[in-house]
C-alpha cells in the first residue's frame, strides 16, 4: 500500500508540465492560431495601451512601443490577424503605429479580443498550475544546442540571465533559438 | 472599596513589608540565573527552542490580522491606495509561449516589462541577476522599456550581487530616442537579494535589512527598498535610514508568515488554500505545524496566464480580475525553473521559490507599517530588551516563589502535590514484589519502549498511569492527606494560570509594542511549568546562607 502511494506521489511530482523550449507548449483547447480568418476586434479594456512587439519568431521578438487601439486602428475597425505566435501573439498588417522600421508589428492575445475567441465557449477554466519545488541534488544542464543563434554565439556574448541562487552560468554556450512554430499567416479576408 | 477595607490591605503590607524585600531580591536572583540560561546558547543548543516557538505561533495563528495583519488578499480590493504584493513566477512554460529557454533571455525580460506596463504596477522587482554578457541591442532594449516604465513612474527594482553588477549595462553605452544616455543606474534600483538562514535548522525567517559591503556601501535588501522607495506608503521620510544603517553583521527583522494561502491561488492550485491546523490539533500529539501546502500566501499570478488567456479565462474578458489583482501592486517576478535551486525553505517548513521570500518581507514591512519584528540582539540598546526578558522572569520567578511559600506552608513535610505519597508507594511496592526484578524491571522497560517509539502510545499510557495512581491514592491515602493534596493541586494549577497570564501579556506587549518576534514563549513556559526554576534554587539556598553569614558578622559588629 505504502509503495503504491510512494508510486502515485512520485508520478505526480514527476508529472508538472515543464515544457522543452525548443518546442512548443502543448496545444490549447482553444489556439487562436488555429483559427481561420481571425480578426482582431478590439482592446479587451479601453483604458489600456496596448503593448507591441515587433520582430519574428525566426530572430525573436522585441518591444516596439505601447500605442491605443486607434493608433492601431485608426477608424477602429477590426484588423486581421496576419500572423500568429504559438497561440498568444497576433500579427497584424501595421507597420507604421510604432515608426518606421519595425516591420508587421505583433500584440499579446491577452490585450485584444479576437473573433475566435468570441466563438469558442465562454465556460473554459483555469489551467491549473503547480509550484516545482523539488530539491534535487543535482545541477541542472542549460540545454546547450550550439550555433542555434548566430549573432550572439559569433559574438560569445548569450543573452542569458538566471534566477537568483540558480547555478552559476559556467562555461555553457548559449541555449538554441526555438524553432519556429505553428505561425501560419492568415491572408486579408 | 470602604476605608476599613484598604486599612486592612495597608496593615497587611505593613505587616508583610519585612518579608517583601528578601522575598523580592530572591525572586530577581532566581530571575537572574534563569535568563543566563534561558540566553546560554552554547553551540546554539538554545536557538531550535526559541525558533520552534515562534514558528508554532504563526502556525496556530498566523492566520489571524491581531497577530498578523497581512494586507487583504489582492483578489478582494486591488485598490491603488492599498499597496499589495503580488508574485508573478515565469517559468518553462511561459518561456515557450515565446520560444525562449531557460536561463531567461534578456529579451524575454524586455517583452514581459512591457507586457507587465499595461498592467500599472506600483514598482517591479525582477528577481533574476542579469549576471552574464549580453548583445548590446538586447540590453538597450531592456534599458528602453525600462526608461519608459520609470517614466510612467513605474519603479523598477533589479537583483544584484553587488552594486557593479549594473555596470556591464552601462558600458553597453545605450541612448535613447533623443539621443540622451540610458544609465541603468537611473533605471533599475539595483538591490540586494541575499538570503538568510538560522544556523540551527537553515529556516529562513530572517530578511536582511541590508547586504553589507566590505570597503563600499552596504545594498539595501529588496524588501526593505521596495517599501521605503515607494513613497506612497505609509513609511516615515527616515524609513531606508532607519532600517538599515546599523552595521550589525546578519541584522535582519522575522518573518511573520501565514498558514493560510491566498485565496486568488484557490484557481490554480491544485492543493487547498485553506488549512485547517488547530492548536488542538498540535496538542493531541499532531504534527504542530501545518502540513506542507503548495498554496503560497502570497497571490501569484503564472506568467503563462497573463501572457495566454487560455492558460487563465477566469482573469475576464475584460482583464477585469488581472487588473484588480495587479493596478498598484508591488510586482515581484521571479523563477521556478526545475532543477535550479531557487528555492527558500518557509518558516512554516514547506519549500517555495525564492521570490516568495522577499515578498513576503514586503508584505511583513505592508503590515507592520515599516516596523517589523527584530530580534533582541538585533536592537539598540541591546541591554535595554534583554532587561524586558528579566523582567518578565521576574514576576514569573516571584509567581514560583509565592507557590512554593503557600505550598510548604499547606504541607509543612515538603511534598510536592504530584509525588507519590507514602502510602501508595507502600502499597504499590508490594504489588509489584510479587514479581522478580528481572520481571518487573523488563516489563516497565518493554513499555518505556514502546512509548519512546509508537508516539500514539505516549499520551494514552501518560494518562492510564495518572488514572492508576490517582486511584491508588484515593484507595490508600487518608481523608486529611487528599484534601491537602488537593488544595496543593489547586495552588499549582492557580499559580500556572498567573504564569501563564503574564507569558501571554508579556509576549503580546513585547510583539505588539516592542516589536520582539514571539520566541521567547517556550522558553518562559519551561521555566514556570517544567519546574526549570526549582531545577536552580540551589542558587536561593546559596543566596540565603550568604544572609545569614551576613546578619551575623553585623549582629557582632564586625564590618560588612
Amino acid at each position: 500500500m505504502n509503495r503504491c502511494l510512494l508510486l502515485a506521489l512520485s508520478g505526480a511530482l514527476a508529472c508538472p508540465a515543464a515544457v522543452p523550449a525548443d518546442q512548443p507548449p502543448p496545444a490549447a483547447e482553444h489556439d487562436a492560431c488555429q483559427v481561420p480568418n481571425n480578426l482582431i476586434l478590439g482592446p479587451r479594456t479601453a483604458d489600456r495601451p496596448l503593448p507591441l512587439l515587433s520582430g519574428d519568431a525566426a530572430h525573436g521578438f522585441h518591444p516596439a512601443c505601447t500605442v491605443s487601439w486607434t493608433t492601431l486602428s485608426p477608424k477602429s475597425e477590426p484588423l486581421p490577424v496576419v500572423g500568429c505566435y504559438r497561440g498568444n501573439l497576433l500579427q497584424v498588417a501595421n507597420d507604421a503605429a510604432c515608426g518606421g522600421g519595425t516591420g508587421r508589428l505583433w500584440v499579446s492575445i491577452r490585450w485584444v479580443l479576437t473573433t475566435g475567441e468570441r466563438q469558442a465557449a465562454q465556460t473554459r477554466a483555469t489551467t491549473c498550475q503547480q509550484l516545482d519545488t523539488g530539491s534535487y541534488a543535482a545541477t541542472r544542464d542549460y540545454g546547450c544546442v550550439p550555433a542555434a543563434k548566430a549573432p550572439a554565439a559569433a559574438s560569445g556574448a548569450a543573452p542569458r540571465t538566471f534566477p537568483d541562487s540558480a547555478p552559476g552560468p559556467a562555461a555553457a554556450a548559449p541555449p538554441a533559438a526555438t524553432a519556429p512554430a505553428a505561425g501560419t499567416p492568415h491572408p486579408d479576408p | 472599596m470602604s476605608m476599613g477595607g484598604a486599612r486592612s490591605i495597608a496593615r497587611g503590607l505593613r505587616a508583610a513589608r519585612p518579608r517583601l524585600l528578601p522575598g523580592a531580591l530572591h525572586s530577581l536572583l532566581l530571575a537572574a540565573v534563569a535568563l543566563f540560561f534561558l540566553n546560554f546558547n552554547l553551540l546554539g543548543t538554545a536557538s531550535p527552542s526559541k525558533r520552534y516557538s515562534q514558528d508554532l505561533v504563526y502556525a496556530w495563528f498566523g492566520d489571524q490580522p491581531w497577530l498578523y495583519p497581512r494586507p487583504l488578499p489582492a483578489s478582494t480590493h486591488g485598490a491603488r491606495e492599498q499597496p499589495h504584493v503580488v508574485v508573478v513566477i515565469i517559468d518553462e512554460q511561459a518561456l515557450a509561449l515565446r520560444g525562449a529557454h531557460w536561463p531567461v533571455p534578456l529579451q524575454f525580460h524586455s517583452q514581459f516589462l512591457a507586457e507587465l506596463e499595461v498592467l500599472r504596477p506600483r514598482g517591479i522587482l525582477l528577481d533574476f541577476l542579469l549576471l552574464d554578457p549580453s548583445p548590446r541591442e538586447d540590453i538597450c532594449e531592456l534599458l528602453g522599456v525600462g526608461a519608459r516604465l520609470r517614466a510612467d513612474d513605474i519603479r523598477l527594482y533589479l537583483a544584484v550581487t553587488r552594486r557593479e553588477d549594473l555596470d556591464a549595462l552601462d558600458a553597453a553605452g545605450c541612448r535613447d530616442a533623443r539621443g540622451q544616455p540610458l544609465v541603468a543606474r537611473h533605471i533599475f534600483t539595483p538591490v540586494s537579494v541575499v538570503r538568510q538562514a538560522d544556523d540551527t535548522d537553515f529556516v529562513g525567517r530572517r530578511y536582511p535589512f541590508e547586504q553589507l559591503a566590505a570597503g563600499g556601501r552596504p545594498l539595501p535588501s529588496a524588501a526593505v527598498h521596495m517599501y521605503c522607495g515607494d513613497g506612497r506608503t505609509p513609511a516615515s521620510a527616515d524609513c531606508l535610514g532607519r532600517l538599515t544603517g546599523a552595521g550589525l553583521a546578519n541584522a535582519g527583522f522575522e518573518l511573520a508568515w501565514s498558514p493560510q494561502g491566498d485565496p486568488f491561488n484557490q484557481r490554480w492550485s491544485h492543493a487547498s488554500c485553506v488549512e485547517t491546523a488547530s492548536p488542538l490539533q498540535a496538542i493531541l500529539n499532531k504534527p504542530a505545524l501545518p502540513r506542507e501546502s503548495r498554496c503560497p500566501p502570497v497571490a501569484t499570478l503564472f506568467a503563462t496566464a497573463l501572457l495566454s488567456p487560455e492558460a487563465d479565462p477566469t482573469l475576464g474578458a475584460a482583464n477585469e480580475a488581472l487588473f484588480t489583482l495587479a493596478d498598484g501592486a508591488f510586482l515581484m517576478v521571479g523563477g521556478n525553473f526545475r532543477g535550479t535551486g531557487d528555492l527558500v525553505t518557509t518558516p512554516l517548513h514547506t519549500l517555495l521559490p525564492g521570490v516568495y521570500y522577499h515578498a513576503v518581507a514586503l508584505q511583513n514591512l505592508l503590515a507592520f507599517k515599516g516596523y517589523p519584528k527584530v530580534r533582541k540582539e538585533f536592537r539598540t540598546p541591546k541591554i535595554a530588551f534583554y532587561s524586558y526578558d528579566l523582567l518578565v522572569l521576574w514576576l514569573l520567578a516571584a509567581i514560583f516563589l509565592w507557590r512554593q511559600h503557600w505550598l510548604y506552608g499547606v504541607r509543612p513535610l515538603g511534598l510536592s502535590p504530584f509525588a507519590i505519597s507514602p502510602a501508595a508507594r507502600s502499597w504499590l511496592a508490594p504489588f509489584f514484589a510479587r514479581f522478580p526484578a528481572p520481571v518487573w524491571i523488563l516489563c516497565a522497560t518493554v513499555l518505556l519502549l514502546c512509548m519512546a517509539a509508537y508516539h500514539d502510545l505516549q499520551l494514552i499510557a501518560v494518562g492510564l498511569i495518572i488514572v492508576a495512581v490517582v486511584i491508588v491514592e484515593l484507595r490508600v491515602a487518608g481523608e486529611g492527606e487528599i484534601w491537602e493534596r488537593a488544595r496543593g493541586l489547586l495552588l499549582y494549577l492557580a499559580a500556572m494560570s498567573l504564569s501563564l497570564a503574564v507569558i501571554v501579556g508579556a509576549v503580546w506587549v513585547g510583539y505588539r509594542w516592542l516589536r520582539l518576534p514571539p520566541g521567547d514563549w517556550l522558553g518562559y513556559f519551561s521555566f514556570a511549568a517544567f519546574g526549570f526554576f526549582v531545577a536552580h534554587t540551589a542558587i536561593l539556598e546559596f543566596g540565603r546562607r550568604i544572609d545569614e553569614l551576613y546578619a551575623a558578622r553585623a549582629a557582632s559588629g564586625q564590618p560588612p
